[in-house]
């Protein structure tokens, strides 16, 4: 099939597509049921284990006894499987503290198994809308867990994506899409990272218009996914097909490390050379432009390399210069910039006014400034691959959010992300110490590619730091509130609180900072938080490589209780005969 | 949300524990579980996301226990479904228990 010549039954013929098994149709326990091998599913902490959000009934919201996510054993043409399931229909398969953790459990306990000899495949059927924000910082942490799990399981066994629609896959979950050993899609299917409402409510109609759903498809659409090469396999929605594709999946057994999307800097980098943002393709030159493969477009430019021409600003530049001692950091590119010292690896993500993605231009971390980070920590473990001691990398933190903007979702921004958080994760597994340091704003997407992979999370204790999912007014429109119910609520639900001194009481903070002036940093700040760092650097040697501690801390066993709780229960129900 | 409980009395015990349902927009879920001790009857636990149809529930549930007596633990999880769709479901469930149509 060409790009031109559409194909509205996806290969079936009319007599197939009207004796199809919908797989849209069914809900996530039905979908489980119907790729798994006939007799074969367990479902893990199902309903009657009553592991329900804690915070939604105080917020006046309905919960769903197994928190609208299936977690489901059993076998894929002979193999070890677990299906991960996301129920669109429950908060439009948002991602909470319980359900994120179902999932990052679930591929942890199928990597010990696959590292234990019997590979475990895991299947995730994305449908979801993002982080559910009504419990906003665990549901982005939740994120962050599943990619580095996702991450773990990868090199052992296959990871296998579904997108089949109709809510799609959208915001940080996106990005675990991005990271599958190899992802299925339907035509129905949308994967993107900013949903098109979320970018007319944030920048308006002429950026996005979300009641054209042509424009929709024709940018997050899952036959433009594949004809972009940002997704492998399109099938049409007939549960028989997706099983297939999915069996045939999993038989391919694991890519070669460099292989997976995620890894592929050299087709991420050529294909941004290409993008001119002054004057983006349409979505159906795009798929000539780059080509249905992940390879290297042919005749590739050079990438575009120019100097910033707007002086920096801004608390990421402030701190980047106060804790490095070097007043001119290196532009990775103008909104990148890294220092080099003789003991670490600095990296911010900053302001650039003249950047030519125009939607990236305070801060946020666009397609440009992914690969930046990717190209950045990519060299730094390489650069180590030989020797013993890894340096640290320290993420400077200080970021509005994601770039919110039509020429980033048709690029893919969800995949650029992917790159990045393959490579904080890979240099942490590596061996680096990564710290990231939140000294202002740290929100949503921005945060996961740049921070959430950290080893160790400190923050200023300063009213200008502030993390979260997304910003008050946008929270409060997408959860039919105001913002003044919206900060009512944060006063008592910790993960709604905009407040640092509440984010540092969800386990997720490893050293919350007193400083002086957090936006003119004095010399004994800039002495307290470096050896802040410091002390982080060692916790990060001697401690785990992966992000358990984040449920082990002090904070974790007050706050995260829920999420211990499916650990616990998950880690029994797993090699237990009885369901 | 507002969370309501019932009782009413049942006649036929629920055999084993079934779900029912999601908690979607319009839509509900259903956990029915056999319930211990002597007396049979239906325990209801309505959480509703829509507040002040107290009476609505009442009469629905009334209606639905006097033509099927299922007793056991009723937990519903609603989610602004309407009176129809709620009997649905727990016709569902009814069904699901005694292995014909309720």
């Amino acid at each position: 099939m060409t790009g031109t010549d559409r194909d509205p039954l996806t290969g079936l013929s009319w007599q197939q597509m009207l004796h199809r098994h919908s797989f849209i149709e069914l809900d996530a326990l039905g979908r489980a049921e119907a790729l798994l091998d006939r007799g074969s599913m367990r479902v893990l902490a199902d309903p009657f284990a009553r592991l329900e959000s804690p915070w939604l009934t105080p917020q006046g919201v309905t919960p769903q006894a197994d928190d609208g996510t299936i977690i489901a054993q059993g076998t894929l043409a002979g193999h070890a499987a677990v299906v991960c399931a996301i129920e669109q229909g429950f908060q439009g398969g948002g991602t909470g503290e319980v359900s994120g953790a179902k999932i990052s459990q679930a591929l942890t306990l199928a990597a010990a198994d696959s590292r234990a000899g019997t590979p475990t495949a895991a299947v995730i059927l994305f449908e979801t809308g993002g982080v559910r924000l009504q419990e906003a910082n665990l549901g982005l942490n939740a994120v962050a867990e599943i990619c580095s799990a996702l991450l773990d399981l990868r090199p052992l066994a296959p990871v296998i994506g579904v997108v089949a629609g109709t809510v799609g896959s959208f915001g940080g979950m996106s990005i675990a899409a991005g990271l599958c050993t190899r992802l299925i899609v339907t035509p129905q299917a949308r994967i993107g990272l900013n949903g098109p409402a979320v970018i007319e409510q944030e920048v308006g109609v002429e950026e996005f218009d979300s009641s054209d759903h042509a424009l929709i498809w024709a940018v997050d659409g899952g036959e433009q996914r594949r004809e972009t090469g940002l997704a492998d396999i399109l099938v049409a929605d007939d549960a028989d097909q997706i099983r297939t594709a999915a069996v045939d999946a999993v038989a391919a057994g694991v890519s070669e490390p460099g292989r997976h999307r995620s890894e592929r800097l050299d087709v991420l980098a050529a294909r941004l050379a290409e993008l001119d943002p002054s004057d983006p393709p349409a979505p159906q030159e795009l798929r000539a432009l780059w080509g249905d493969t992940f390879t290297p477009p042919p005749g590739a430019a050079p990438p575009n390399t120019r100097e910033a021409l707007t002086p920096n600003s801004g608390r990421g530049w402030t701190w980047l210069r106060a804790l490095t001692g070097v007043a001119d950091p290196e532009p990775v590119i103008p909104s990148v910039l890294r220092v080099v010292t003789g003991t670490a690896v600095y990296l911010a993500v900053v302001p650039d006014a003249d950047n030519p993605f125009y939607r990236a231009r305070n801060g946020e971390v666009g397609l440009t400034e992914s690969l930046a980070l990717t190209q950045a920590v990519t060299e730094v473990v390489a650069a180590d691959r030989q020797s013993d001691v890894k340096r640290p990398i320290v993420a400077v933190v200080d970021l509005p959010s994601q770039a919110y903007g039509r020429i980033e979702e048709m690029a893919g921004l969800h995949q650029a992300m992917a790159s990045a958080v393959d490579a904080y994760h890979g240099a942490r597994t590596a061996g680096h110490p990564i710290v990231a340091i939140v000294v202002g704003t740290a929100l949503s997407g921005g945060f996961l590619t740049h921070g959430l992979q950290a080893n160790q999370i400190l923050a200023l204790d300063d009213p200008g730091v502030e993390i979260h999912a997304m910003h008050r007014s946008a929270a409060a429109r997408i959860t039919l509130r105001t913002v003044e119910q919206l900060d009512e609520l944060a006063k008592t639900i910790l993960p709604l609180s905009y407040d640092v001194r509440d984010w540092a009481k969800l386990g997720l903070c490893d050293d919350l900072l007193h400083v002086e002036n957090a936006d003119t940093p004095t010399d004994a700040d800039v002495a307290a938080v470096n050896d802040a760092i410091a002390s982080a650097v060692n916790r990060a040697r001697s401690g785990p490589r992966d992000l358990s501690n984040r449920l082990d801390s002090d904070d974790a066993v007050q706050t995260r209780h829920a999420s211990r709780k499916v650990r616990e229960l998950l880690g029994s129900q797993w090699h237990s005969t009885q369901p | 949300m507002q969370t309501l409980n019932y009782r009413f009395p049942a006649t036929q015990a629920a055999t084993h524990a079934v779900h029912i349902g999601v908690v979607a927009s319009g839509d509900l879920e259903i956990l029915l579980e056999p319930t211990a001790g002597e007396t049979l009857e239906a325990d209801v636990r309505v959480r509703t996301s829509v507040d002040g149809f107290d009476t609505v529930w009442l009469e629905v549930l009334t209606r639905f226990f006097t033509h099927t007596p299922v007793a056991g633990r009723w937990e519903l999880n609603d989610s602004g479904a309407t009176p129809g769709v709620v009997t649905l479901r727990m016709r569902q469930a009814a069904e699901a228990v005694s292995g014909h149509p309720a």
